[in-house]
């Protein structure tokens, strides 16, 4: 089951151009796929540095007792620890999230998107973990080597979900991820951008970095409606008279106003931000998220 | 130009549904789901909400259309042309004067007022112009028609006298609207003397002058006229010692005043012209008290009797006349057979112990075979479960029945109809129903006297009562009174000669059914001897208008109203038009019959209306015309037939739209 629900969300095609931009990335971005980040702390990993000689107060344990019956000596064996981060995807499964002008709604944009981040970063050996959520938390995939099935297979069973909220179900997911981390949250952000980065904000604790995608429908963002109709909130159900010829233009603006609002103060509090129009090609949209994220990196 | 149905200018108001479809329905032909309204909030309301017309030629079109409708329904025609100064009485002014001569008028000073008044209106009247007078109270009569000889008004005037009546302006008005439609003139005018009790003002809504109509008034009514009156009166019956004595009750009623402290007020009661009591009642400013006599004891015959109340400025209503006599007595004769079971009439002797409207005689005999002597001194025999007299019994009972007396038979377990002369009944077998718990009353017809008591709702409920056994009935023609649930006969009535029988399909005690357990057991056996006895209660007082039918025997009777006209009712109808005892007699010294009438009691309410709020209800409304008078019918409908071209054009709108919603709609497409 795990299986086929992983081949579903791994885009062959879309894959195939990630592989050759993960190379790219590899060499430049640190921290987001982990193995690019090297930590100076040695640990527990399979990638072997070196012996050194045994000391006190070192863990028996991790004796070579092998290089002891041929040397009659003690040796410790030391490894290269990666990163090890926790790798943890925030999927907003809100109604609005259903939204689709076109065939592809922006909820499955997000599943695919959060399937191929969950790829990257289990090939990086990152523990990978998932958070649906609407105005609580729906789904919560606690961080995990061997839960890219389980993320995967839970991406592929979202179901019908409420209206959305922020501050709540971030507060929740930072509470249960401790552990420092990568939060990659995918949402629509409609609340005021204070609320939007206080609820994001929570999970930048003890050092974690986190991601937003901001997951907008062309539709939402260029308004290409025609002709007076009622236009239902499909969070709320409210409903309103709205001639789109009178209105669009303030309705561009004050997008493209809060799109910039969240652009700066989330990069303010050093989060990144990126836009993500459901019309992007998914792997374009990915690779757009590299190239920033390298050169957000060489600021760094 | 005017219109002739112009309340169909009121379709006008339909313009506003293609506006409105234009406007709303466009916007709420589909829903756009969204992901979230929070940025379309922010915009502006002006911009979001303002709609935009689009086809505005469609719109145009349809507007078109409803109003060509419109027009064309409300029939527009042409004025007539100004009278042709050849014709005669050019200049002259149609005019109708109403004097109101209801008995409210009899107020203080107000028909000498009004009469004045009238005769000024009619001195003012120019020479040319036509006139005429119209006296009214419930009903209007005019002096004639509209005529220039003022000597007629005059005449009419002088013989006018108060009525008994109350106000009604209603058909007053009507009678002065046609006479100022016929007159060809086109300048009319009404002159109304009242004093415009409110009251008198219902029924306007159907009464329109013609176009044009000034309408003057002459207000009689005071500010506060304060009116003291007796409305009403209550008798009961008391028996003291074996004698009948009756306490009178009458409501008195002041009004007009302003409320305040209460006055002691003196109403008397008249027995025969003579004030047997006083007693004095606080009434206050419009406010009502009750006035209570000792019994009275009562002499043979009828007595006439009359609450009065200390004269005021209106007379009229000030007393209330009424008649009184000893109550009837029915006698009624309750037969069984000698074998009866004990206590078979123990429920029928109970309920008819009981009511003084009118007061029972029963007497029961076992087995008896009344003589035609005995039967006279009865008006009702029941035969209780027994069987038709046999032989000479029989015959005078039939006899009995034929002279106009009355037959309850109630059939029991022995009862039987044969050898009775009633004709199209025959009585069948038993039915017994204790296999289903009783059948019960499933139709009762309350058209039929005998029942119409029963016909409001919670006036009597027989659908409680269980008949266990029934006599089953079979009727030649006609139909039942009442019906069991099976659909046999419960209540027949047969007539023979100028009697009436009423045959009851199951007994009168509780051996074949529990009706006399109901309530509705005392009423229902009243109402049937009552009416079988055909007994009718005559009503202490009658109002003014009331008619009066004669019965039978007094066809040849003749009366005499309170004024002392003589009256020869030879319809055996006499309309009552006066207030006070009228005096009904046969010739040649016969039995007499005493009627007190009195005033309608609403009239004492002397409350005005504006006069001004009455004539404008009166007005047709700007623009709204008649068709014009004196015109052949060739030129009526040259003048209104504008209408079928007006109705051509909506229909070419209409045609129009069709044409254009369907080049739209493809265009949408």
């Amino acid at each position: 089951m795990s299986g086929s629900a992983g081949a579903r969300f791994l885009d062959p095609a879309a894959l195939a151009r990630i592989d050759s931009l993960e190379l790219l990335a590899r060499s430049v971005v640190e921290g987001f796929v982990n193995g690019l980040h090297r930590s100076p702390y040695l640990g527990h990993s399979i990638d072997f540095a070196e012996h050194r000689a045994y000391m006190a107060g070192d863990d028996v344990r991790r004796v070579d007792w092998r290089l002891f019956a041929r040397t009659d000596r003690y040796y410790v064996k030391e490894f290269e620890a990666d990163s090890n981060a926790n790798f943890m995807v925030l999927l907003d499964v809100s109604r609005s999230m259903r939204f689709a002008s076109r065939g592809l709604s922006k909820l499955d944009y997000g599943r695919y998107l959060a399937a191929c981040l969950t790829h990257f970063a289990k090939g990086q050996r990152d523990r990978v973990g998932l958070v649906t959520f609407d105005s609580d938390i729906v789904d919560f995939v606690p961080a995990s080597a061997k839960h890219e099935d389980v993320v995967l297979h839970t991406l592929d069973r979202i179901g019908e979900r409420g209206s959305g909220e922020l501050r709540r179900p971030l507060a929740k997911a930072a509470e249960a991820c401790r552990r420092r981390g990568i939060f990659v949250v995918i949402s629509d952000f409609y609340e005021e951008p204070a609320s939007v980065l206080a609820a994001v904000r929570q999970l930048a604790h003890r050092g974690s970095d986190v991601i937003a995608f901001h997951l907008l429908d062309p539709a939402e963002v260029h308004f290409p409606y025609d002709g007076s109709a009622s236009y239902e909130d499909l969070e709320s159900g409210e409903r309103m008279p709205v001639m789109p010829e009178y209105v669009r233009e303030q309705y561009r603006r004050l997008v493209a106003e809060h799109v910039a609002t969240l652009e700066r103060r989330l990069g303010e509090s050093r989060i990144d931000y990126t836009l993500i129009e459901t019309s992007t090609p998914l792997d374009e949209a990915l690779f757009r998220y590299l190239m920033r994220r390298r050169r957000f990196d060489r600021v760094r | 130009m005017g219109f002739l149905a112009p309340a169909f200018l009121l379709g006008l108001l339909a313009l506003a549904v293609p506006v409105a479809l234009h406007l709303v329905r466009r916007e709420r032909r589909q829903t756009v789901p969204f992901p979230s309204l929070m940025f379309l909030r922010r915009v502006p309301l002006r911009s979001v909400r303002r709609q935009k017309i689009r086809h505005w030629l469609l719109l145009a079109v349809r507007c078109a259309a409803l109003a060509l409708l419109a027009l064309a329904f409300a029939r527009p025609v042409f004025d007539a042309g100004p009278v042709s100064a050849s014709a005669p009485g050019v200049g002259a002014t149609a005019r109708v004067v109403l004097v109101d001569r209801s008995y409210s008028m009899g107020y203080g000073d107000r028909w000498e007022r009004a009469l004045a008044a009238a005769r000024d209106a009619v001195e003012g009247f120019g020479s040319e112009d036509p006139a005429s007078v119209v006296m009214f109270a419930e009903d209007a009569e005019a002096s004639g028609a509209l005529s220039r000889d003022r000597a007629l008004l005059v005449s009419s005037l002088d013989s006018a006298r108060l009525s008994f009546e109350r106000t009604r302006f209603a058909p007053a008005l009507k009678l002065a609207a046609r006479m100022l439609e016929d007159s060809p003139l086109p300048r009319r005018e009404l002159t109304i003397v009242s004093d415009f009790q409110r009251r008198g003002a219902d029924g306007l809504d159907d009464v329109q002058l013609p176009r044009g109509t000034e309408v003057t008034w002459v207000d009689l009514s005071e500010a506060e006229a304060g009116n003291l009156g007796v409305t009403d009166l209550t008798l009961r019956r008391v028996y003291e010692q074996g004698r009948e004595r009756v306490a009178v009750s009458a409501r008195v009623v002041s009004q007009g005043t302003r409320e305040g402290a209460p006055r002691d007020v003196p109403v008397t009661l008249e027995l025969d012209g003579r004030d047997a009591q006083t007693v004095s009642v606080a009434l206050a400013g419009n406010g009502s008290a009750s006035a209570s006599f000792e019994p009275v004891s009562l002499p043979q015959g009828t007595l006439r009797g009359a609450v009065r109340v200390a004269g005021d400025a209106l007379p009229q209503d000030d007393v209330y006349r009424f008649v009184l006599s000893p109550s009837q007595e029915l006698g009624v004769l309750v037969l069984e057979r000698a074998e009866a079971r004990p206590g078979q009439s123990l429920y029928l002797r109970r309920a008819l112990a009981i009511g003084d409207r009118p007061r029972f005689r029963v007497s029961v005999e076992r087995g008896a075979a009344p003589s035609a002597e005995q039967l006279a001194r009865f008006r009702v025999v029941v035969l209780n479960d027994a069987p038709w007299p046999a032989g000479a019994a029989g015959r005078a009972l039939g006899e009995f029945l034929r002279v106009g007396g009355g037959v309850v038979a109630a059939l029991g377990p022995r009862a039987g109809l044969e050898g009775a002369e009633l004709q199209g009944v025959t009585q069948g077998e038993v039915v017994d129903r204790s296999a289903d718990w009783g059948g019960t009353l499933a139709h009762l017809d309350y058209d039929h006297p005998s029942l119409a008591l029963f016909r409001s709702p919670r006036s009597g409920d027989f659908s409680q009562a269980r008949f266990l056994r029934y006599r089953k009935l079979e009727l030649a023609s006609g139909s039942p009174l009442a019906r069991f649930d099976d659909g046999s006969p419960a209540l027949v009535e047969a007539a023979l000669g100028s009697g009436r029988a009423l045959i009851w399909a199951s007994s009168l005690d509780t051996l074949w059914n529990d009706l006399p357990l109901q309530p509705v057991f005392l009423p229902f056996l009243h109402r049937l001897l009552t009416h079988a006895a055909g007994y009718e209660e005559q009503p202490v007082a009658r109002r003014v208008r009331d008619v009066v039918a004669l019965r039978p025997e007094q066809a040849s009777w003749v009366g005499e109203a309170p004024s002392g006209a003589r009256l020869e009712p030879g319809s055996g109808l006499i309309e009552l038009r006066e207030s006070g005892f009228y005096e009904l007699r046969a010739p040649g010294g016969g039995p007499t019959e005493t009627l007190a009438v009195n005033v309608d009691p609403a009239e004492s309410d002397l409350t005005p209306v504006d006069p001004e709020e009455l004539a404008g209800s009166l007005s047709r409304p700007a623009g709204e015309t008649g068709v014009p008078s004196g015109l052949s019918s060739e030129e009526r409908e040259d003048r209104q037939r504008l209408w079928w071209f007006v109705l051509a054009a909506a229909l070419a709108a209409l045609a129009a739209d069709t044409g254009l919603s369907n080049r739209l709609s493809g265009e949408v497409r």
